[in-house]
């Protein structure tokens, strides 16, 4: 059993834990780079229907979005050494958080890949054919047409993509990186306080992801400054909405001021 | 001046153009009718190699290419020479309405942003959206967006421009603001290959008429020929029945 509950060691882990941040956000950093490389890379032979590489860029996605996130970081850990070794290739002195990053960026990867699939696939065929007609190369009809309109439909999705990276690097202690939760392990183990690391935890969590949300959601809005709110009837209908009930309060106020008056 | 020969395509088994030559002279406008699936839009498609044909020939102005073995490079010189205008507007959503216009002039034909945006706005002033400049489409009616469409096209200052039904997909009461738009262009003698359903738009701009129907020509002249005096059997069908009543030729 750990120590009594002190409310004041949540504040004391507080800054002790911020300390270990920046491993966790260079394990987030650096796997999101390379997921996005590797989710393009992997999206276009599916969207281009490549007859070999559409099977295998599936074969990948099936198997980074089918196994646990853990087993994928102790077979990337012990299991690519063994085998680069099978080739005279030593990493046995490569730093775990390459590993790491390669590992979460690979799993995040298969995500991203199939986000920007359905999002370039959701963009009208017709555009692409009016790039065309303007005389455009499919090059530039994909990188100033579709693309951005594609990365618009795609951040939202990537924003939920994002902060699953972010809480599953939580996992990376397992291979005994420093991370934040690594450390919040060791403080509890030291100070007998269990309880008040994992709140001070849970807390520093909660706010990294909230400041990504607010910056992912304001990138959003930016990236689709084209759909004008006119084309949205919600707000039209909510506009009208508010207009029937004030009418109907100022109407019953005028019944009932006229009934009194009587 | 734009020829076709022998124009045929194919999709899979089914043969929807069986050899269509068709001559259009400069700043002629050509309104080709048929009823659906005659081929009509394919053959407008292929002008610009949207679709790309099986066989034939193309000639606009001076240019010339083989359809059985053209290159990338003849495919955008063919595109260079023409502009079409889309059923279904096709803008680029997520650019303004000036941006639309501006988009081909400036990364295709590599004009200056200054002398491009001075173009655009001009085009634009021209099919009555000068106040819409900075607007995004989606904040557009039908037929203000069919006239950027048709501004976008104009811009590229093709030689031709080729309308794919452009007014098929709007509100019966939009309809009118985009045919002025198109009438008014047609007088300043741009040439135009128009695909359509509206038969007093037909009848009044056209200088040619074609009609089509099951991959073929079958009749084609001058407006009023085809239209009171129609010589083949189909056509007269066709029209009879888009114009049951009387009344219409009065």
């Amino acid at each position: 059993m750990g120590e009594k509950f002190d409310i004041g060691y949540v504040f004391t882990f507080f800054p002790k834990l911020a300390g270990t941040l920046q491993t966790t956000l260079i394990i987030v950093g650096g796997a999101l780079l390379t997921s996005l490389i590797v989710g393009f890379l992997v999206a276009l032979p599916r969207l281009y229907k490549v007859p070999v590489l559409q099977r295998l860029s599936q074969l990948y996605a099936s198997f980074f979005r089918g196994t646990p996130i853990l087993i994928q970081l102790f077979l990337f850990y012990y299991g690519l050494p063994e085998i680069l070794k099978l080739v005279n290739i030593d990493v046995s002195r490569a730093p775990v958080l390459v590993f790491v990053i390669l590992t979460y960026g690979l799993h995040t990867g298969a995500y991203v890949s199939e986000t920007i699939r359905s999002a370039v696939a959701s963009v009208d065929r017709g555009q692409v054919e009016a790039a065309y007609s303007v005389g455009m190369s499919g090059y530039q009809a994909f990188t100033r047409i579709v693309m951005p309109q594609a990365l618009a439909i795609a951040v939202p999705v990537l924003s939920n993509v994002i902060l699953a990276l972010l809480k599953d690097t939580s996992l990376a202690f397992s291979l005994g990186v420093m991370e934040m939760t690594g450390k919040s392990q060791t403080l509890a183990a030291l100070t007998n306080h269990f309880v008040e690391s994992y709140i001070s935890l849970a807390l520093i969590y909660l706010v990294i992801s909230m400041v990504l949300e607010r910056l992912l959601i304001i990138l959003e809005r930016r990236l689709l400054r084209h759909e004008s709110r006119a084309a949205d009837p919600f707000p039209v209908f909510r506009r009208e909405r508010f207009r029937r009930i004030r009418q109907w309060f100022t109407r019953e106020r005028s019944v009932r001021l006229r009934e009194e008056a009587q | 001046m734009i020829k076709l020969t022998g124009i045929t395509k194919s999709f899979g088994r089914q043969q929807v153009l069986q050899g269509i030559d068709l001559q259009v002279e400069k700043g002629e406008v050509v309104v080709i009718l048929g009823p659906s699936g005659s081929g009509k839009t394919t053959l407008l498609r292929c002008i610009n190699y949207l679709e790309r044909p099986n066989e034939g020939r193309i000639e606009i102005g001076d240019f010339e290419v083989d359809c059985g073995r053209a290159s990338k490079k003849d495919i955008y010189a063919l595109r260079g020479k023409t502009a079409m205008v889309f059923q279904h507007y096709n803008l680029f959503k997520h650019k303004t309405v000036l941006e639309n216009v501006m988009e081909g002039l400036v990364i295709v034909q590599k004009m200056p942003k200054e002398t491009a945006r001075r173009r655009s706005v001009e085009v634009l002033e021209k099919v009555g959206l000068g106040e819409k400049l900075d607007a995004y489409p989606s904040m557009l009616s039908g037929g203000q967006q069919q006239r950027v469409g048709i501004a976008r096209a104009l811009a590229l200052n093709p030689e031709v421009i080729l309308f794919d039904e452009p007014t098929s997909a709007l509100d019966p009461e939009l309809v009118g603001e985009v045919l002025a738009v198109i009438r008014r262009i047609a007088k300043e003698g741009i040439t135009m290959i128009v695909v359509t359903h509206e038969m007093g738009f037909a009848r009044d701009v056209a200088n040619h008429v074609v009609f089509m129907d099951g991959g073929v020509i079958v009749e084609e002249g001058a407006p009023r020929d085809i239209f009171n005096k129609p010589r083949e059997e189909r056509t007269k069908q066709f029209f009879k029945r888009i114009m049951p009543e009387p009344a219409y030729s009065i």
